[in-house]
């Protein structure tokens, strides 16, 4: 355990730079995913059973949804600008 | 300001700082070494006095209730102003038909999405209420149990498709289940008043240690955050996925498009 | 070991902090104070763990049994919950941002632009906070 728990904070480092440097939203999305379920185990492994639960619905469902469907209204709001005027609506 | 200024700015900023953080690290206490006298104080005495087996649990609900209390009303005011926000920019000008991209194939749903989803959708509804019920006893509450409730919600989109999720969820419903939580949050505060006792004192019977029905007031509490939580993600879901309809034509306003 | 928790705060607040500073997409943006966030739920649970204990759930255990700070855990809960409500306030700034100006990318925001509806000059000012 006690060798576990340095390479789980490690991890948990690694994925958050890792949520910064992947610049593309299309991409940064799968990396906040992984992200999530990094600090799920985290919290496992500290003994916080709550809060793991609580980050796996959140942080693993919730927000990646929220991410992608702005990324869809992004995308959509695109195609009305090139299409002309009607991006107004 | 330029991207290399700010950034320089950062860096000198962060620089300055290190000395700081690492006298701050030095002092603290180490790893694993020993907790906060409160928090050690709480496991010692809760599970006698207030006969509850989670500890996270009771302080949310009973010995902290007032700071959820707080966290309830963030909770609230965060998604009122999203949906504010989203309400209002759209208008009604919008379809009931899911929006797609020029020139991308939309491939049928398999069978066996469908299936998985409909199996799945009613199983975790199941665990959702087993968490949010369980909230006293076993790890779980009302803020995992509410969102748990309302990813469920979700399977039915990735089943049934936008048109069926519309069918099943309500918006009003959710209007009602995301005000009457923190409704029934703060009332628990009040009620408790009105026997002349404290703000949110615990006055109901405490029930039996490891038991379904132990806290007394938290578990109203803790029906009142599911309620507010599960109510209020599901609403945010319905919101964003509102902006993915496709936009109604401009030329014909009168056509009734809803 | 024993302070290697708290440099991962410490490394997780920096880096979301230079993402914040370098970013050039607001939806990026977002994701990069997620980070920051994590960084107090590393802290928290870092400050209220103790070699051996237990979660502090006295259903297998009864209770007396040494067991993790219950209090940091109540702080990170109600966090993780409440913070994501906030992501989507977020978002939905940042989408509405795009819809008035056409842009996600922070530098393309300028303050004052003259425009002329009120209303496309007023959502670029509100967009400069976040990027700070």
């Amino acid at each position: 355990m006690s060798v576990f728990l340095p390479l789980i904070f490690l991890l948990t480092a690694a994925s958050g730079t890792a949520v910064v440097l992947v610049r593309d939203p299309n991409r940064q999305i799968f990396a906040i995913c992984a992200n999530g379920l990094v600090l799920t185990i985290l919290f496992t492994a500290l003994q916080a059973p709550d809060v793991a639960l609580s980050e796996l619905a959140v942080g693993a469902a919730a927000v990646p949804l929220l991410f992608l469907v702005a990324l869809m209204a992004v995308r959509a709001g695109k195609v009305e600008r090139e299409n002309g005027k009607g991006g107004d609506s | 300001m330029s991207p290399r200024l700010r950034l320089a700015l950062l860096g000198a900023a962060l620089a300055g700082l290190l000395p700081g953080a690492v006298a701050v690290i030095r002092r603290l206490p180490e790893f694993g070494a020993t907790i906060a006298a409160y928090g050690e104080r709480i496991n010692a005495i809760v599970p006698a006095e207030r006969h509850v087996a989670n500890m996270v649990s009771a302080i949310n609900f009973d010995l902290r209730g007032l700071d959820t209390l707080g966290e309830e009303f963030m909770l609230l005011a965060a998604i009122t102003g999203t949906v504010v926000l989203l309400r209002g920019r759209r208008g009604e000008n919008t379809t009931d038909r899911a929006m797609r991209l020029p020139g991308r194939a939309i491939l049928p749903r398999s069978e066996a999405v469908v299936l998985a989803c409909r199996l799945a959708g009613p199983l975790l509804m199941m665990f959702g209420l087993y968490v949010v019920l369980h909230a006293t006893v076993t790890p779980g509450g009302g803020f995992q149990g509410g969102v748990i409730l309302a990813s469920g919600t979700l399977l039915a989109y990735v089943g049934e498709g936008y048109a069926g999720w519309r069918d099943v969820i309500r918006s009003h419903w959710l209007d009602a289940m995301e005000g009457g939580g923190a409704l029934l949050f703060a009332l628990c505060g009040l009620a408790p008043m009105l026997t002349g006792a404290a703000f949110m004192q615990n006055v109901l019977p405490f029930g039996t240690f490891r038991d379904l029905f132990s806290g007394g007031l938290m578990l109203i509490e803790n029906a009142g955050v599911a309620l507010a939580v599960c109510g209020g993600f599901t609403q945010l879901f319905l919101e964003f996925l509102e902006e993915t309809r496709e936009a109604a034509g401009p030329e014909e306003p009168g056509e009734e498009s809803a | 070991m024993t302070w290697l928790p708290y440099a991962v705060a410490a490394w997780l607040l920096a880096a979301g902090l230079y993402g914040l500073a370098s970013s050039r997409n607001l939806i990026h943006l977002v994701g990069c104070l997620s980070v920051c966030q994590s960084a107090t739920y590393a802290l928290l649970l870092g400050l209220g763990y103790r070699w051996g204990s237990i979660a502090p759930i006295f259903y297998d255990h009864p209770p007396g049994t040494p067991a993790v700070d219950p209090v940091m855990q109540a702080l990170v809960l109600t966090d993780i919950v409440v913070g994501a409500t906030l992501t989507a306030l977020l978002l939905v700034l940042t989408v509405q941002i795009f819809k008035r100006t056409g842009t996600l990318d922070p530098e393309q925001l300028k303050p004052m632009r003259r425009r002329g509806d009120p209303a496309g000059a007023d959502a670029p000012r509100s967009a400069e906070h976040p990027s700070r």
